[in-house]
């Protein structure tokens, strides 16, 4: 039980029970968040619970070229807070996003997620994702840990008639060779 | 910089090798690579812009801005010269320099869209709606493009958003905003989605809206696409304004057949339907109830639908939803309120919940949903329920510690869910002290059991049992707070220790510990931990002010100007950053954003802990700083203080802090409330403008002393001199009717929650004497300085004596004040440690007070001076009167008694710091019945970082004690 709705500036200054305890995604800084709010207001979502909690968002884009069959819905950022795991959440504002970037007419969705998140990968798997490609070293290097793969995930939408755009890369590339 | 596009060009040839030199950041080199092109085209006015970029990024701002002006005032033209103009500007903070390049550049080639185009930006980052309307409509005029045209309304928008006149914005900038939408759709040029947002967004700042529902509902809001639910959402918000009940009901009902789980829709139903039982309301006969579809009017047809929606869940095979179960309760909650009787027939919320833990008591949530509708059972059923809901919880056999264990972390979701409701219904607070440690070892032994589920758990993950232990701590609290036994508090750090070792990306156990270490007065440890919050942008304003409070107030100026920057830092950068995005909304249709963007900016700019970090800053700077490095004078105008400048918004004071940060499962008699806030605010506001006019009256006692000497002075330096003492004047009588108000704050002795915010420091500061102290050492200042226009020879010796022996007496009494708090900061007594943070506090006063008296007794030996050189002049001359003025050996006196002050106060923290050192705190042995060796290794970690961080206090006060005291040495003549 939530109140979906779009994101606001002000909810930045309600942030706290979701950031201040999220340790596996990168925190971004305000302009990244201003500039998701000006050019794709309507992929960023934020679920609120009924006494006022934030309890987690989605932030997206739509990009790509529509002539090589790649314009496609992003998952920049995708965040439940710990209080609020276990409910479907993340499943839910995936298949917002999804929604929002089929009706752009997407050819499909895709996210990039650590190798080494396996909680992560495998609800991405659940929600029809498949490895794409591996990134090689696409997370740099924080707080003594080293470099780190990524995956490249991807669903296909309905434009996508023939699953073109997910058969997978078998070998990994490099982050200067991804669009 | 940007890649240049003609490469043909020979310019860009030759600008090539500067461009690459300036992006590298090898300035020197692009100086003297734009210096060797000039000497052979001394026309190209670029390699003038791009050498003066080098200049200003080398720190030669001025000779930076006079190149630059050679070239602006040519009213460049060409490509390369105006975006380089533009970065140059843009790094000088003169943005609105740019429009003045783009107004020349328009004149001159008025059909490049590109122009035109940057003119509206520019007027854009500067805030120029008027302009930017203009601009809009002259770009359309040479390229029609709908956004252009789009641009211009907006900019009409923003006149009316920004409008002091209310009536101006609703009369003329509305409606012409309106005008020129309806003449496009007339026209049908309506293209894009961002073109009806913006349409939308006019009607319902004029209150229209029928017509922005009709819109909406026609074909224009077809074009209303991108978000989710667009147009639902939008007639949503006008059957709300319009009070369209009807049609609120039923588009709500449709909305939760589609989606049982979305909350905001329960309540438009529940409200709109009890709007319209209030009409009474009925459907017309024969026909549809209204465009939406069937209308629900009854209590009957609510229940039968809430039931429904829960019937549905339990039948479906998937993950239940809350939302219709949670509907429920608020319905009863409702019915309630309106006395209702039917609420029965949707059952005993006692069950209701108890049904609800049943089936979402797994999930972490499950606390936070029931907390809203605990106020449905009446105070008799709470242990009853507590007990039920025990039964409900699978535990393993009782063991020889008389306590049974879940199997699996669900079952352990749900017992703490259990003690987590517990707590809320209060049933912890009336355990008497020994219940209370019976509770806290259950707890433990609860928390450690846990852990092994949580075993392969990442570091950046959380452990299961994490909440026990903050339960622990939260029940630890309890006792120290009711009992005053700071063994409790010993107890508290160290299993917050212990957790934190097993769980270090625990927010709320760094959270905690850091209050908890304020509080005691160890500031050292905070810092670290702060940091390891790793907190980001917003949060250095909701949360910071858990550190800042704190920072000056202890000693630690090291740390305290660290953890400033870390917030100065960041409201800094905010205004840059935002500008940069309403443009970019602007570019990419995204109208809706552009507002919330700019009040945004706005909330930050006016923020209360914004203000309070700036001012301290700078007090704090003097404090260690002025006349030590540098005289008080070049620290005020480096800081480029003006005494007569207020820039703190007082009317409009944004408090950002979130002051539920801290996790808190308190009873709802015990938690913070608005009027808690009301006063934390009120209070802080109090304390920032004693702050605040502190430091303005320290900026103009330093320009003070900088005013010209009276014998030379002509008629606009009187004029100069009597405007700053007037200053000072005004200043002093607002100072004085502050701390009118401040002692009625303080007298209302406010007391917070122990997880809301933390009283400030208004309350010591008047107790320890400080405030009056270094208001009467101000108020000297301006005596003589009107005795120094009144000439000091005339001057009734007796009142500078009195006057001039006030503060020391003030000081006197201050450091009295302190010595009756005996003891010292840490004390061993019957193996117990004690601790009395409040001598730290009242050491930092006096120590703050002394340097205030300091300057003004600096300024009055520079006042004296020259009456003590012509005394000398005389004696040499033999005149016959000789004997010293009263004035001057008053002025001795007053020193001399200074000096008497600083050296006992030096003695004082010497004296701490020994008997701190000579404390063995491995001496303690930790009571009996917590002999678990590792827990007690936690709490002896804890106070030793409590004792250490004591002593760096203390040395860091004595050293700017000493330094202070040297600097008395120089005002002997």
């Amino acid at each position: 039980m939530t109140t979906l709705r779009a994101f606001t500036c002000d909810d930045l200054f309600k942030f706290n029970n979701i950031q201040a305890f999220l340790n596996f995604l990168s925190q971004y800084g305000i302009p990244f968040y201003l500039q998701y709010l000006a050019h794709w207001p309507e992929y960023f979502i934020v679920a609120e619970a009924p006494g006022g909690e934030l309890m987690g968002y989605i932030m997206g884009k739509a990009e790509g070229s529509v002539a090589r069959e790649e314009w496609h819905g992003h998952v920049t950022a995708l965040s439940v807070a710990p209080e609020f795991r276990r409910l479907g959440l993340a499943a839910k504002l995936m298949e917002m996003l999804e929604e929002i970037s089929e009706r752009k007419g997407g050819f499909f969705v895709d996210l990039f997620v650590r190798v080494s998140n396996q909680v992560a990968v495998n609800m991405y798997k659940q929600l029809g994702y498949s490895v794409y490609r591996t990134v090689i070293e696409y997370y740099s290097a924080s707080n003594g840990e080293p470099d780190e793969d990524a995956y490249d995930m991807r669903k296909a939408l309905s434009r996508d008639t023939e699953r073109k755009s997910i058969i997978p890369i078998p070998h990994p590339v490099r982050p200067e060779d991804i669009e | 910089m940007a890649a240049r596009g003609h490469v043909q060009d020979p310019n860009d040839r030759r600008l090539r090798p500067i461009y690459d030199y300036l992006d590298n950041g090898n300035n020197k080199m692009a100086i003297q690579q734009a210096d060797k092109l000039l000497k052979k085209h001394k026309d190209l006015h670029c390699a003038k812009v791009l050498k003066a970029i080098g200049l200003q990024r080398t720190g030669k701002q001025d000779e930076a801005f006079s190149l630059a002006q050679e070239v602006a005032t040519l009213e460049p033209t060409d490509d390369n010269s105006l975006q380089a103009l533009t970065i140059l500007y843009r790094e000088m903070h003169r943005p609105e320099l740019v429009t003045k390049l783009y107004e020349a550049a328009v004149k001159k080639v008025p059909l490049s869209e590109e122009y035109h185009s940057h003119l509206f930006m520019a007027y854009a980052r500067v805030g120029e709606y008027k302009k930017m309307q203009q601009a809009g409509m002259a770009l359309y005029k040479t390229v029609p493009k709908n956004p252009y045209y789009f641009w211009s309304v907006m900019s009409l928008v923003m006149q009316a958003i920004s409008a002091q006149d209310e009536k101006l914005a609703q009369t003329m900038f509305l409606p012409l905003a309106e005008r020129m939408v309806e003449k496009m759709v007339k026209e049908e040029k309506i293209e894009a989605e961002a073109e009806v947002q913006l349409y939308f967004m006019i009607l319902e700042r004029l209150g229209k809206y029928v017509e922005a529902l009709d819109m909406v509902r026609g074909p224009l809001g077809e074009k209303l696409t991108s978000e989710l639910q667009s147009r639902e959402n939008k007639c949503m918000m006008m059957y709300q304004r319009l009070q369209l009940w009807p049609e609120c009901n039923a588009l709500s009902y449709k909305l939760l057949l589609k989606n049982p789980d979305e909350w905001q829709f329960y309540l438009s139903y529940f409200d709109s339907l009890f709007h319209l039982m209030d009409k009474s309301w009925s459907p017309p006969n024969e026909e549809e109830h209204c465009v939406e579809g069937p209308v629900h009017t009854t209590v009957a047809e609510a229940v039968k639908f809430v039931v429904d929606r829960m019937e549905e869940e339990d039948k479906k095979d998937s993950r239940p939803l809350r939302g219709p179960y949670m509907a429920c309760l608020e319905l009863i909650h409702r019915l309630r309120q309106r006395g209702c009787p039917d609420e029965e027939e949707l059952g005993d919320p006692l069950e209701l919940m108890l049904q609800f833990f049943g089936k979402f008591g797994d999930k972490p949530c499950c606390i936070t949903d029931l907390k809203i509708y605990l106020h449905l059972l009446p105070p008799e059923q709470h242990t009853q329920f507590e007990n039920r809901l025990g039964e409900l919880v699978p535990l393993g056999e009782v063991g020889e510690d008389g306590f049974g264990f879940p199997g699996d972390t669900k079952a352990l979701q749900r017992h703490l869910c259990v003690c987590q409701l517990s707590r809320v219904l209060g049933l912890q607070h009336t355990l008497d002290t020994e219940g209370k440690l019976c509770l806290i070892t259950e707890l433990k032994a609860h928390y450690h059991y846990g852990l092994q589920f949580g075993k392969s758990c990442l570091k950046t993950e959380l452990q299961f049992s994490d909440t026990y232990c903050l339960m622990v701590a939260h029940v630890y609290i309890d006792l120290w707070t009711e009992t005053g036994d700071e063994n409790m508090l010993w107890q508290c750090l160290g299993v917050l220790e212990e957790g934190l070792s097993y769980s270090p990306s625990n927010a709320q156990f760094k959270l905690l510990l850091l209050l908890l270490f304020c509080r005691l007065g160890a500031f050292q440890p905070v810092v670290d931990l702060y940091s390891s919050l790793d907190a980001k942008h917003v949060q250095h304003d909701t949360i910071g002010y858990l550190l800042t409070r704190y920072a000056g107030s202890l000693g630690q100026f090291a740390a305290a100007s660290q953890s400033y920057n870390f917030s100065l830092r960041f409201f800094h950068s905010n205004q840059k950053d935002t500008s940069e995005y309403i443009i970019q909304a602007y570019k990419y249709g995204a109208f809706e954003k552009i507002p919330e963007f700019i009040a945004f900016r706005t909330r930050l700019n006016q923020s209360l802990h914004f203000a309070q970090v700036r001012t301290e800053r700078m007090l704090l700077d003097l404090y260690t700083e002025a006349d030590i490095t540098s005289s008080l004078e070049e620290s005020v105008k480096a800081m480029g203080l003006c005494p007569e400048e207020d820039d703190i918004p007082w009317d409009n004071m944004r408090d950002n802090r979130d002051l539920t940060v801290l996790f808190s499962w308190d009873p709802k008699d015990r938690e913070l409330t608005e009027e808690h806030r009301r006063l934390s605010l009120e209070e802080e506001s109090v304390w920032l403008k004693v702050r605040s006019l502190t430091l303005r009256l320290l900026a103009s006692l330093a320009l003070l002393g900088h005013a010209p000497s009276k014998r030379n002075s002509d008629k606009t330096n009187e004029n100069g001199v009597s405007a700053k003492s007037s200053t000072l004047q005004t200043l002093l009588s607002q100072l004085d009717l502050t701390l009118q108000t401040a002692a009625q704050i303080t007298e209302k002795q406010t007391q917070y929650p122990f997880l809301g915010p933390p009283s400030s420091r208004l309350a010591s500061a008047l107790s320890s004497g400080s405030c009056h102290c270094q208001a009467s050492a101000l108020q000297l200042s301006l005596t003589l300085q009107e005795l120094e226009t009144t000439g000091l020879g005339k001057m009734s010796d007796v009142d500078f004596c009195t006057t001039g022996l006030q503060p020391s007496v003030h000081l006197q009494k201050q450091q009295d004040w302190g010595g009756e708090c005996k003891g010292d900061v840490l004390e061993m007594k019957d193996s117990r440690l004690m601790t009395q943070p409040s001598l730290l506090e009242t050491l930092v006063f006096f120590v703050e007070t002394v340097c205030v008296v300091l300057w003004v007794a600096s300024y009055s030996a520079s006042v004296l001076r020259p009456l003590k050189s012509s005394l000398q002049k005389k004696k040499k001359k033999k005149t016959k009167d000789s004997s010293t003025p009263v004035v001057l050996s008053g002025f001795q006196e007053w020193t001399g008694s200074l000096q008497g002050i600083v050296t006992q106060a030096l003695d004082h923290v010497k004296g701490q710091e020994a008997s701190l050192t000579a404390l063995k705190l491995a001496a303690l042995t930790l009571g009996v019945g917590h002999a678990q060796t590792q827990e007690c290794g936690f709490t002896r970690a804890a106070m030793d970082k409590v004792q250490t961080s004591y002593l760096g206090s203390l040395q860091e006060l004595g050293d700017l004690l000493r330094k202070r005291a040297d600097s008395l040495k120089s005002l002997k003549f």
